[in-house]
């Protein structure tokens, strides 16, 4: 669970101050997803950082399962990331001279995970998003959704119990990032584990169960699918089949 | 994260930039060949010092010279003295020791002998039936290491001379061995005739031995060997009535044992002469060589010291570059540290590169080149330039602390980055 109460982040002092998040409150349940929706410079993106440990709001506090991970040193924050979460950008941030499997592997070396672990996690993870095949392959060779496939399958290597996807169709034509989204939401799905993307797109945030819109840094409304549907997301759900590759690479 | 992966990480960026890589780490090199090769030459040039001085001098001997005038200003002028002097141009001049001096000098404590360096200028030498040739004479010195092609130093006390094995084929021998046993003579000038009708006297000697020039001989290379004894009698001969008569450059003292020589160089030094053992001689060009090797060292480390600033930039263009995956990498929960230490290795790894390279360029001379220098200045089986392992592995080791040092400041820009920042740019 985590719970955000009272965050509130200023940038700038006296004349030039320029609140970013105004007195920020809401709770997201475990294996929830979350769209957070709002004009560039609503604060989105800030908020996600809050949530994320990246950005240190001066007030409030930003609680995952029990710890306010505001209050925790810059060393632990590190380590709570790399152990519990993990990012999808809109410009992927894939490392484009590396092969995917090292570029998976990035996460699981941050962590600290065994050499011996590693190799199978990370082809689960390439599989996962179908770039098993792609595995020696540089990022620079693949294509937009395949990169952003291969920003996925880094992204939940370490199984982390949430993932901060940043616009992750914005850089993507319909076809390609819709096929994006439904592997998020069907890992959301299937892992239980928390899905919090930052977007503009109406469509993309239809499919969340949580909307909350946010302008000029303050909640305008939070938006809960209703009961019934929120139920059925708790119960298992067949794996999303991926629309066929050749429809990926148009 | 672990070293291990940070250092496989570092490697990786690396070699995706390689031409910059390359061009860094070469710089380092540069330093890193200068340095190894001044060590190299060091190292060689003090094996080759202490072979020339063991080959050539006895530790039981010494070398006695006058003490120096303590006004040796050449631009003033000196005071007249009765003493005996050499003068070389420009004012220069040095004290001559005399006969006198040579008796005081054997009754120090445990001298077993004193010779005088006798300078002896003979005008030829021929064998009957043969060209006459210009020759030099020097005193045979057992402790001198001389390679004989026939012969021996036996029997040198009976009118022996041994001659170089140049003179061979000049003085009509057909081979080495056809030497030993014949008569040449040698012949001098006496120091009292005049100069109108110069009195020419030729000395018959017997050849006992042929010598092949040694490399490593210093003094009296080319010069036909006589007995101290028959030296002695020339340089009578051809001194005897000149103002040259009795004065010598200096002696030669031999102590009775290896243990006395210290108290004998102390007990001399009393006597107001100066006195150089085996070990001074070694000691004085050893601190030569060290001079000249510590100055091709600076020259190296200032190489070092440039190329720092390369790497600095380097890793600086490096950080720019890399903005977003430091920020990726700082996103997914790489500590500050780890980040700093990715850098960090990145400027050890183009250290070691350079190292490597400079000190292998070096050693790839040192092998090619080894031979053509002892062929050049005729050294024979000497290597001038002597690798060692254990310096070498010194000196790479020290140019990956240098180049982690240079990358100091890059990697603390690198750790210091903003992930939120760096995850912006576009």
């Amino acid at each position: 669970m985590i719970e955000v109460k009272r965050v509130t982040k200023t940038y700038g002092k006296k004349d030039n101050k320029f609140v970013a998040l105004n007195d920020i409150s809401f709770v997201v349940p475990d294996g929830a997803s979350v769209a957070i929706i709002g004009k560039s410079g609503s604060g989105k993106s800030t908020l996600m950082h809050a949530m994320s440990g990246l950005d240190r709001p001066e007030l409030g506090e930003v609680v995952i399962d029990g710890r306010n991970i505001l209050a925790l040193k810059q060393k632990e924050v590190d380590r709570f990331r790399s152990a519990t979460m993990s990012f999808i950008f809109q410009s992927f941030f894939v490392q484009a001279n590396e092969s995917c499997y090292d570029n998976v592997s990035l996460p699981l070396e941050i962590a600290g995970v065994p050499v011996h672990q590693r190799r199978e996690k990370i082809e689960d993870a390439l599989r996962a998003v179908e770039l098993l095949d792609k595995k020696k392959s540089r990022a620079r060779d693949l294509s937009g959704g395949q990169k952003q496939r291969l920003a996925v399958a880094r992204a939940i290597v370490n199984n982390p119990k949430i993932i901060f996807a940043d616009e992750p169709t914005g850089n993507l034509d319909s076809v390609t990032g819709e096929v994006v989204e439904d592997l998020l939401f069907s890992y959301n799905k299937r892992n239980g584990i928390t899905l919090i993307i930052v977007t503009h797109d109406p469509d993309l945030a239809s499919k969340c169960d949580i909307k909350i819109y946010i302008k000029d840094g303050k909640i305008e409304s939070i938006k809960n699918k209703s009961e019934s549907q929120q139920i059925r997301t708790k119960a298992p759900i067949k794996s999303v089949k991926l629309k066929r590759q050749a429809k990926v690479q148009l | 994260m672990k070293i291990r992966d940070i250092t496989i990480r570092a490697g990786r960026s690396l070699r995706q930039a390689k031409a910059r890589t390359i061009l860094t780490s070469l710089a380092i090199g540069v330093g890193a060949f200068t340095i190894v090769l001044s060590l190299a030459a060091g190292s060689g040039g003090r094996a080759y010092t202490a072979d020339i001085i063991s080959s050539n001098t006895n530790v039981k001997e010494l070398y006695v010279q006058p003490k120096p005038d303590v006004n040796n200003d050449p631009t003033k002028p000196k005071k007249y003295s009765t003493d005996p002097t050499m003068s070389y141009g420009g004012g220069f001049s040095v004290k001559l020791l005399k006969d006198s001096d040579i008796d005081k000098l054997n009754k120090i404590k445990n001298v077993e002998s004193v010779t005088p360096v006798y300078l002896v200028t003979v005008k030829y030498v021929t064998r009957q039936g043969q060209d006459k040739y210009q020759a030099s004479v020097a005193t045979y010195n057992e402790s001198v290491k001389v390679d004989y092609v026939a012969g021996s130093a036996d029997g040198i006390d009976k009118k022996g001379v041994i001659i170089p094995d140049s003179y061979v084929e000049a003085l009509g021998f057909k081979s080495p061995e056809g030497a030993i046993g014949k008569d040449v003579q040698i012949a001098a000038e006496k120091g009292s005739s005049s100069l109108v009708a110069p009195e020419i006297k030729p000395f018959n000697f017997t050849v006992v031995g042929v010598y092949e020039q040694s490399a490593l001989a210093v003094s009296g290379s080319d010069s036909l060997r006589l007995s101290k004894d028959d030296t002695k009698a020339l340089y009578d001969f051809t001194t005897e009535g000149t103002a040259q008569h009795g004065t010598y450059v200096g002696a030669t003292v031999i102590a009775k044992d290896v243990a006395d020589v210290n108290d004998i160089k102390a007990d001399i030094g009393k006597a107001g002469y100066e006195a150089q053992t085996a070990e001074d001689l070694m000691s004085f060009i050893f601190q030569f060589i060290n001079v000249l090797q510590g100055i091709l060292i600076g020259f190296g480390a200032l190489a070092v010291l440039t190329s720092v600033f390369g790497i600095i930039n380097t890793q600086y263009i490096s950080v720019l570059e890399r903005t977003q995956q430091i920020g990726l990498m700082k996103a997914l929960g790489m500590s500050r540290r780890d980040v700093g230490r990715l850098f960090k290795l990145e400027a050890a790894w183009i250290g070691f590169l350079g190292g490597a390279l400079g000190a292998g360029a070096a050693i790839l001379v040192g092998v090619i080149g080894n031979p053509i220098i002892a062929k050049a200045l005729k050294l024979g089986d000497i290597n001038l330039l002597i690798f060692e392992p254990l310096t070498v592995i010194g000196v790479i080791v020290g140019l990956v602390l240098v180049a982690v040092a240079a990358g100091i400041l890059p990697a603390r820009k690198a750790a210091k980055l903003d992930p939120i920042e760096a995850l912006r740019t576009e």
